[in-house]
């Protein structure tokens, strides 16, 4: 199958153009004036003749809209039909489609609360500690959490107007709070004649500001039941809302293995490796033989889990400057190999990375027959892995993977923040000093007319200085 | 500056390293047909076998352990972990350590990353207090203000709102 690539003018030389068989400008850096220009990637598409259009897991990837063009055009989106997109990407509306699914959610009101007294009812109905959330909410804005009665009056008055601030909507409704709860999301695939089969679930619960840092396939704490209960509530809302290819389905789940729905993602997702490697099953092929028509070559029961996976999602930013982005020259690049190790990557050495778009560099994804196993794998991949040039966040996985909590695999949503809340200190075996210093030292002599490199004044030395430098240039 | 009992007369260089705040006095005996050489770490002795395999990357086998190191700008990098270097000159260390340490003379306010400058908070001539933002520069949609490191008045502004600047630029100067 031959590949058309599209790319703006930051991204001229990155892998995706070097990978295509053919490619096409489409703009200037910035996304709103290339990536998410809908029609002039439809432009591309006439004018090379391209059957389908695959978006991806950004930009345009969960807009209905750009769906719908490309079937007005007679191009196929590699994806869900837009009807599916528009019920299911809503949050109210996916509330509404999960209740007539029978899927458990999160108890609260489905409407904004009229004022304190109609909160008071709310919770007393659904029971502390409860949560305050925005309507038009996103980020945390807005949000509040409240464990006895005696906080509500505050806390409604605060929330409402932070609201207001933030999105000129000072609507809120009450939810019952979850507390400590994982992320658990199933994997769906379905064709164009009504079979829809789950995928096992990932965990996600290493999250920082609700933003996924380590995803892995089984979760610890899915046993054989919950997978199924799990697995058929997601198929249920899918079939119900008439969804075609991959889609992934998001649950919390508390200590007592109750799920609640938290919303659909309408796409191929950034951690679909994992699932890839624990079903042995090529999801990016099964959604072009969805979009081409076909039957789903598996049925639920050919669907066998084997072994343990994790993700890493490599970023260019920096740990020790809270976590700002660091894009930039990469001057050297190591990557890991080996057995169970499968490298994601964006970037090569001599890439730039631009500033305009998600720092995400790779993804390293570790396989083996345990959890403990993976663990270990990623690990030593993480020191073969050198990224040059720019800051990375190679560095916090060696910390969360040594950490005694992930390893017994005691985490929720809160984990990596409360983790991050400690200081950090190096972990593992680490370098002796006097080594670091000879290392240094030895560089620091190869480098020509380094201050601070003092050589003995005598001829012969000055030669044996010159010998030197050259020989560490070799 | 010391010698080392090497055959050849090979010459000491001596190297003197600030890391994580320590400061280090590293002496190499070059000899490069013996690839062991003696090395002293603020006098302490080693015996390293040096391999260098291309530019910025050589293996060290101390006491049978083994280090791939790897120079990336002003770190090294050695089993996955990367370790900031300075190379110290020792003739101006205390002219350096007098602009560093005190209150007086110019600081810089550089940019940590490079970005896009969003704000522009202080003009030339403004009084700031330490720890006062002065300018936010944005990378990959995320905002950072970047502060003053003293108290003082602001004697310069490199940057215009839009800019494009690169890691260590100087942005404004508080003196």
């Amino acid at each position: 199958m031959a590949t058309v690539a599209v790319y703006s003018d930051a991204d001229r030389g990155a892998l995706h153009v070097l990978h295509a068989d053919e490619a096409y400008r489409l703009g200037p850096a910035p996304a709103a004036a290339s990536y998410l220009r809908g029609d002039l990637i439809l432009e591309v598409a006439s004018r090379c003749g391209a059957d389908a259009i695959h978006p991806g897991y950004g930009f345009l990837s969960e807009n209905a809209d750009f769906a719908e063009a490309c079937q007005a055009v007679g191009v196929t989106f590699i994806g869900p039909p837009a009807t599916a997109m528009r019920v299911l990407g809503s949050k109210t509306r996916a509330r509404q489609a999960a209740d007539s699914a029978e899927m458990p959610r999160v108890p609260g009101s489905v409407r904004g609360l009229a004022d304190v007294a109609e909160a008071q009812r709310v919770a007393a109905a659904i029971g502390y500690p409860v949560m305050l959330k925005a309507a038009a909410g996103g980020g945390g804005k807005g949000m509040r959490a409240i464990a006895k009665p005696e906080e509500l009056a505050g806390a409604f008055i605060a929330a409402s107007s932070e609201a207001e601030r933030s999105f000129g909507s000072g609507e809120v409704y009450l939810e019952k709070l979850i507390e400590r709860p994982r992320h658990i999301e199933i994997q769906l695939m379905a064709d164009e004649h009504g079979h829809c089969v789950y995928l096992g679930e990932r965990e996600c619960s290493v999250q920082r500001r609700h933003q996924k840092v380590i995803e892995e396939a089984p979760s610890a704490v899915v046993g054989e039941a919950l997978r199924r209960r799990m697995g058929e509530a997601a198929v249920r809302l899918a079939l119900s809302a008439g969804y075609v290819n991959a889609g992934t389905v998001e649950f919390l789940v508390d200590a007592d293995e109750n799920f609640y729905f938290l919303e659909m993602n309408t796409r191929l997702q950034v951690e679909h490796p994992v699932t890839e490697l624990v079903t042995g099953l090529d999801l990016v092929h099964l959604q072009l033989r969805v979009a081409m028509g076909e039957p789903l070559p598996i049925r639920q029961e050919d669907v066998r889990l084997r072994g343990h996976a994790i993700e890493c999602r490599i970023y260019a930013e920096d740990p020790d400057n809270n976590f700002f982005p660091s894009p930039g020259l990469i001057t050297r690049l190591v990557q890991p190999g080996g057995p169970g190790i499968r490298e994601d990557c964006a970037v090569f050495a001599g890439w730039t990375v631009p500033l305009d778009y998600d720092p995400m560099l790779s993804k390293l994804v570790a396989f083996a027959p345990t959890r403990e196993m993976a663990i270990d794998r990623m690990l030593r991949a993480l020191e073969e892995y050198v990224i040059g040039g720019i800051k990375t966040n190679i560095a916090l996985f060696r910390r969360i993977l040594t950490d005694t909590d992930f390893r017994a695999a005691r985490i929720d949503t809160g984990y990596l923040e409360r983790l991050l809340s400690f200081r950090a200190s190096e972990v593992g075996e680490t370098v002796p000093e006097e080594i670091v210093a000879v290392a240094a030292a030895l560089f620091a002599a190869s480098l020509k007319g380094e201050a601070g490199v003092v050589g003995s004044a005598s001829e012969e030395s000055r030669w044996a200085v010159t010998g030197f430098r050259e020989g560490l240039r070799l | 500056m010391g010698r080392y009992g090497v055959s050849g007369g090979f010459a000491a260089l001596t190297i003197w390293l600030e890391i994580a705040g320590k400061k280090r006095r590293v002496e190499l005996s070059a000899s490069l047909s013996v690839r062991m050489m003696e090395c002293s770490v603020d006098g302490r002795m080693l015996a390293v076998d040096v391999r260098f395999l291309e530019p910025g990357v050589m293996s060290l086998v101390v006491d049978g352990r083994q280090f791939r190191c790897i120079l990336d700008g002003d770190a090294v990098v050695i089993n996955g972990r990367r370790y900031g270097f300075e190379v110290e000159d020792p003739r101006s260390l205390q002219g350096r350590r007098g602009v560093g340490g005190g209150a007086q003379g110019p600081r810089p306010v550089k940019a940590p990353m490079p970005g896009r400058v969003v704000r522009l908070l202080v003009e030339v001539g403004d009084e700031v207090v330490e720890g006062q933002g002065v300018v936010v520069i944005e990378a990959m949609k995320m905002q950072n203000e970047l502060r003053a490191s003293k108290a003082g008045r602001v004697a310069k502004v490199s940057v215009a709102v839009g800019d494009t600047v690169g890691s260590g630029d100087v942005l404004v100067v508080v003196e």
